[in-house]
């Protein structure tokens, strides 16, 4: 019982806030959103007992993508923002082609109906470290090239241009 | 908890994420909706290791792939976005076509 209130909670956490980053006008508002919509899908993965995913879903993106976007947000507004139209006039077709895949979607579950979990949640942490230092070690040293590619592409376009 | 509870929301959560991908005039706005996707598809990996793999851990694995890969395009989407702000003072993806093909 505990588990379908803590599920619904979550799922109307997540759903009103992600209705609020698609569909809010102001854009700080959204960003504030996206915050706590990112918090209930670490909220998800933690009622799924993924301890360690809903670690790095706390640290990388409520702890650091959203406060990111939130200062991108910042200082990549005006004034003029406030009153001009955020959405652009295609709302309809978007609207029947998000209609379109709610359905494909809404179709797939029906395939999994009934499907519960076995097993208790157990620690992850360990059994991950594993992988990650044994069988997947190589995609593991890849993702910090890509780490400090991005890393130096961010200096790169961020930096003032020299005259 | 089904498995069917999580797809459903996971796909609810992804056609959010369409439907503010096409509308949002502001660049941010269409990147924050992204981010939305990214998350709709990690809550699928983690409910089908749940459910259908207890015991293995190549889901978990993956989301954790994602979230990095994540963190370094929303660095270098808002670097580049702020470099074009700083040119044409605008943050609407409409007048973002100085590309020269």
């Amino acid at each position: 019982m505990t588990e379908q209130i803590v599920f619904y909670l979550l799922a109307a956490v997540i759903l009103l806030s992600a209705l609020g980053v698609v569909l809010l006008p102001t854009l700080m508002h959204s960003a504030l959103a996206l915050g706590l919509c990112l918090a209930g899908v670490a909220g998800i993965f933690a009622s799924l007992g993924s301890d360690f995913v809903f670690a790095a879903q706390i640290l990388v993106f409520v702890g650091g993508i959203a406060v990111l976007i939130l200062f991108v947000v910042l200082l990549a507004g005006s004034v003029s923002d406030r009153a001009t139209r955020q959405v652009n006039a295609q709302w309809l077709p978007s609207l029947l082609i998000c209609g379109l895949f709610l359905w494909a979607f809404l179709k797939i579950p029906v395939y999994f109906a009934g499907i519960t979990a076995r097993t208790a949640a157990a620690p992850t942490v360990k059994a991950l470290a594993g992988l990650l230092l044994g069988e997947y070690a190589v995609p593991f040293e890849l993702i910090s090239v890509v780490l400090l590619a991005s890393m130096t592409g961010a200096v790169l376009f961020g930096r003032r241009k020299a005259q | 908890m089904t498995l069917s509870h999580y797809l459903a929301l996971s796909g609810i959560l992804f056609a959010i994420g369409i439907f503010g991908v096409l509308t949002r005039r502001n660049i941010i706005g269409i990147l924050m909706s992204i981010e939305l996707m990214l998350n709709a598809t990690n809550i699928n990996f983690v409910a089908f290791n749940r459910f259908l793999y207890p015991g293995r851990y190549e889901g978990h694995l993956t989301v954790i792939f994602v979230i990095t890969l994540a963190a370094a395009e929303v660095v270098v989407g808002l670097a580049l976005v702020m470099a074009i702000y700083k040119n044409l003072k605008s943050v609407y993806a409409e007048d973002y076509n100085i590309l020269k093909g």
